[in-house]
């Protein structure tokens, strides 16, 4: 799925081209192959491997996102003739693993976009390249001490961030004027339809309430704090929400689609992802989560970030890093932020349209009052089993402190292994 | 049957001597080669980071450059007063200190001094063949990259020798007499295996040793010439074998013998560690998990036992009684009802499984629909292990009985008439008929498919991955999910799942091997 964003104009059969031509007749006779066959050999063979002078980008865009990010490749490409920019398009369940077995083996792309949740795993496995030697104060300034902190592990920087994705709540203006303040204003509604729907049991959607109680998962030194009184209260919150038929029990995010769009759910605790979900003939609008009635702070959702990172077997690392600067200079960033991705750089929201983007706006906002995923290895072993105990808290299996310290146990159980 | 050396009248013994020769030889010299690059590669490696080590050291003493590597002195880093992360690094240079930018090898100096300062002295080998390494000195770092290394050549006057020399004393075995022609083969075979014991590799010394054995063995039982024989009569034959067997080679055993190495080490951050048993051991003993602990190995390998005889007693219950519904001549649309049933098994099973998944789902899904018409609502398939278990079941059981519906169709058309008739005539209802006709005639067809089916069960990935998840609490996992899991979820325990896939193997291998001796016992009963 390779695409390229340069074309080249049809040329008109020539002299040159009919010997060419002969030359290959000669060759399939030489190698006893069918002229067809050999041609698709030779096609494989000429496709298979990018030239030398390529820098190739891995990507799991679709869309806006992807049409954005061809649009600034096409500009590289454009300006830097001699410096090719591939784009591959791979999907996202494989990304990971792709990374992790191609690169060490000196395969795989030179850069590629991914989350910053496995930037540790990936720094201490040797697979991506630091970049602090290329960064100076005035390209850091696109983005902020925070956000370039999410690219931070271990005193070294591993990435370039192209934005920010985080939860927030998607309301249906036609069944609530205004979003709900605070947890308490979630009540039964006489319609039947929930006061909010959010995926679970999923770490992810949990972390605005776990974070609204003051629970952790990794705290600020990088050491596991999953077991906490405060995730407790979390646990048990969520439980009487769904307990108390004010959320749904066990749905996908595909589920919440479905709610959101028939009116059976007035919210939905969703991140940017769900807008092309949501059926054209819905109003509706996004807003930052509900403040936490029993601790008076806000749900605050995991704030991940999607950066370029750099394969540390980048076979022109120089030629990378001048892409990824390219990629995340303010003019590629307002691109991306017109086709409503959330960027990290910025200057893009001082672009009038952008700055009228009220989705733009309450994502921003939502980005503010949120906990940066952190990038430690051992948050990548997390997800599972965190599923796992808030599957058996929410269902009434378990107590939820007594799965929290098991779920401790067994994470670092796995985290110590490493 | 002739005996090979009588059949082969034309072919002289020294030309045989010298086949024998080649062929333990080709296996020789791979076996030679490997070890070559392998101990060359070491070498390699441990000279450069010796040299990287030597020449850091000397320059962190001030003693100048050590030949074949380049030494400087990096100065400490100075951060960035708005990021902490970024910060500024300079080299000593004999002009005085220059700001580490864009220079050939800044980047590697740069983060070599960083790790340094993370890490503390280290060497590595570059993927180029350089080495570099850092070591303190007196407020600085003293980092040093050496030169590309050179590869040494393969020494292929000492192959070419060995080789001559091996052929030369394997054919005058042959000509000294039959019992020197053994000797001769063993006695050249081994010579190959001086280079490999000179270079210091010792396993393949003996490996080519143990080729040289064998072949000397083959020779003296007359087995290789009776296996030439056997190949120049069937030439053809297998020359349309070569390619699925090189297939299967390929893309069957190699990945296979990989699995069960793997199965012998740890992983970790980009490392792989022999371990020996200790995954085995690991699994075997539950992990520190009692026995009813999802994530104990016993009791995984329960549910997976569990789930499997459930879902084959299913699919040949369903798949047999359809078969004989179908089997009946005065059913009318035989053929559409025939197709209607196979579909099943016609869709891609994870098409399936997404399907049944949408369908077990709470607020909208088709069965929580259909029961709510029935005054059950509410049903949370996945909240018990009970309830997640029999969605994956109804799944599979879905998946599956087309299969065995096939298999019996096709049995059944082969029970001849008259024995019902026969049977009819002499009494018998219709439960004895099948009882004493139709069931002992379907056992030979029934009886492989049950076998093959329940290997698929066993392994049925999709079904719990995309249906249940695992879910409670990974109670619904099976031993190959479970194996997905140490891979992918707990850690890149590859180790432990490659330990994991092989004890799969060994059940089912068990399970092959006792169940159709089993079945051929029955039927011979």
């Amino acid at each position: 799925m390779t695409s390229t964003v340069t074309a080249k104009a049809p040329k008109t059969p020539s002299r040159e081209d009919s010997r060419l031509a002969r030359t290959g007749r000669n060759l399939s006779w030489r190698l006893g192959v069918p002229p067809g066959a050999l041609a698709v050999i030779l096609l494989c063979l000429g496709c298979s491997a990018p030239h030398d002078h390529d820098v190739v980008l891995w990507h799991s865009y679709n869309g806006a996102e992807r049409a954005a990010l061809e649009q600034t490749a096409a500009a590289w490409n454009a300006e830097h003739p001699d410096t090719h920019l591939v784009l591959v398009a791979v999907p996202h369940d494989a990304f990971a693993d792709k990374i992790s077995s191609a690169v060490p083996r000196g395969n795989g792309p030179d850069l590629f976009i991914y989350a910053q949740d496995r930037i540790g795993d990936w720094a201490d496995a040797g697979v991506i390249e630091p970049i602090e030697f290329w960064v100076d104060d005035a390209r850091a300034d696109r983005f902020g001490a925070q956000t370039l902190g999410l690219m931070a592990y271990r005193g070294s920087l591993w990435g370039m961030p192209l934005a920010l994705k985080s939860l927030a709540l998607f309301y249906r203006s036609d069944l609530v004027a205004t979003p709900p303040r605070t947890t308490a204003d979630l009540r039964p509604r006489r319609d039947g339809a929930f006061a909010i729907a959010f995926a679970n049991p999923d770490l992810y959607s949990f972390a605005p309430w776990l974070h609204g109680f003051g629970g952790r998962v990794v705290d600020d030194q990088g050491e596991l704090a999953i077991a906490s009184p405060e995730a407790a209260r979390a646990m048990d919150s969520v439980r009487a929400l769904i307990d108390g038929k004010l959320a749904p029990r066990n749905e996908e995010n595909s589920g919440i689609a479905t709610l959101f769009n028939a009116g059976k759910t007035a919210t939905a605790v969703q991140g940017p992802w769900f807008i092309p979900d949501i059926a054209s003939d819905v109003p509706w609008h996004v807003a930052p989560l509900p403040i936490i009635a029993e601790t008076g702070k806000p749900a605050m959702p995991f704030l991940g970030a999607e950066a370029i990172l750099m394969s540390a077997r980048a076979h022109d690392k120089d030629a990378a890093f001048a892409v990824m600067d390219a990629l995340t200079s303010d003019a590629s960033a307002l691109v991306r932020a017109k086709a409503r991705q959330v960027v990290a750089n910025p200057r893009a929201y001082d672009d009038p349209v952008v700055a009228a983007d009220p989705v733009l706006s309450a994502f921003r906002e939502q980005a503010a009052r949120s906990v940066p995923m952190s990038n430690e290895p051992a948050m990548r072993m997390v997800w599972n089993p965190y599923r796992t105990a808030l599957d058996n808290v929410v269902s009434g299996h378990a107590d939820a402190r007594a799965q929290l310290e098991s779920l401790e146990d067994q994470v670092r159980g796995y985290a110590e292994h490493r | 049957m002739r005996s090979a050396s009588t059949s082969l009248p034309a072919l002289p013994v020294v030309r045989r001597a010298l086949r024998d020769f080649a062929v333990g030889a080709v296996c020789a010299l791979a076996i030679a080669t490997a070890a070559f690059v392998g101990v060359r590669n070491r070498e390699l490696a441990a000279k450069q980071l010796a040299l990287a080590e030597r020449a850091a050291e000397a320059a962190a003493r001030h003693h100048g450059d050590v030949p074949g590597a380049h030494a400087v002195l990096v100065g400490p880093p100075q951060p960035s007063a708005k990021y902490p992360v970024l910060r500024h690094r300079s080299v000593l240079e004999p002009g005085g200190w220059r700001v580490l930018a864009g220079a050939r090898d800044d980047k590697l100096r740069f983060d070599a001094a960083n790790r340094f300062d993370r890490d503390g002295s280290f060497a590595e080998l570059l993927p180029d063949s350089r080495a570099v390494a850092a070591a303190p000195a007196r407020g600085t770092v003293a980092v040093a990259i050496t030169e590309p290394a050179e590869l040494a050549p393969f020494p292929w006057l000492v192959v070419i020798g060995v080789l001559g020399l091996g052929a030369a004393v394997a054919a005058a075995g042959a000509l000294a007499g039959t019992r020197s022609r053994v000797l001769g083969a063993l006695a050249g075979l081994a010579a190959l295996a001086v280079p490999p014991m000179l270079w210091g590799s010792w396993i393949a010394g003996s490996a080519i040793l143990g080729i040289a054995g064998a072949v000397a063995a083959a020779q003296r039982a007359e087995l290789t010439d009776r296996l030439a024989l056997g190949m120049r009569r069937h030439r053809t034959a297998l020359g349309f074998l070569a390619p699925a067997a090189i297939a299967m080679l390929v893309l069957v055993a190699v990945p296979f013998l990989i699995g069960i190495a793997i199965g012998f080490y740890d992983y970790h951050s980009g490392h792989w560690t022999f371990v020996g048993f200790h995954n085995f051991a690991e699994l075997l003993s539950g992990g520190g998990h009692s026995l009813d602990d999802p994530l104990n190995f016993w009791f995984i390998l329960g549910v997976t036992v569990v789930w499997t005889v459930v879902n084959i007693a299913l699919h040949v219950t369903i798949g047999v009684s359809l078969a004989l519904v179908l089997s009946r001549k005065w059913l009318r649309g035989r053929r559409v009802f025939r197709m209607l049933l196979i579909l099943p098994w016609a869709i891609p099973n994870y098409i399936t499984a997404l399907m049944w998944h949408g369908m077990f789902q709470g607020e909208y899904g088709a069965i929580n629909q259909i029961l709510h018409k029935f005054g059950i609502s509410d049903v949370s398939w996945f909240t018990t292990w009970a309830k997640a278990f029999a969605a994956d079941v109804t799944t599979n059981t879905w998946l599956g009985f087309p299969f065995m519906m096939v298999v019996a169709l096709g049995a059944l058309e082969t029970i001849p008439r008259e024995l019902y008739e026969a049977a009819s005539v002499d009494g018998a209802s219709a439960w004895q008929r099948f009882r004493h006709i139709t069931l002992p005639h379907l056992r030979p067809a029934l009886g492989p498919a049950v076998a093959l089916g329940s290997i698929w069960t066993f392994n049925m990935f999709n079904v719990i991955y995309l249906v249940s998840a695992g879910k409670p609490g990974d109670s619904t996992n099976i031993l190959v999910t479970d194996a997905y899991r140490w891979a992918f979820e707990r850690g890149d325990r590859y180790g432990m799942a490659a330990a994991e896939a092989a004890l799969i193997f060994l059940v089912l291998m068990l399970w092959t091997v006792f169940g159709t001796r089993l079945v051929r016992r029955k039927e011979a009963a």
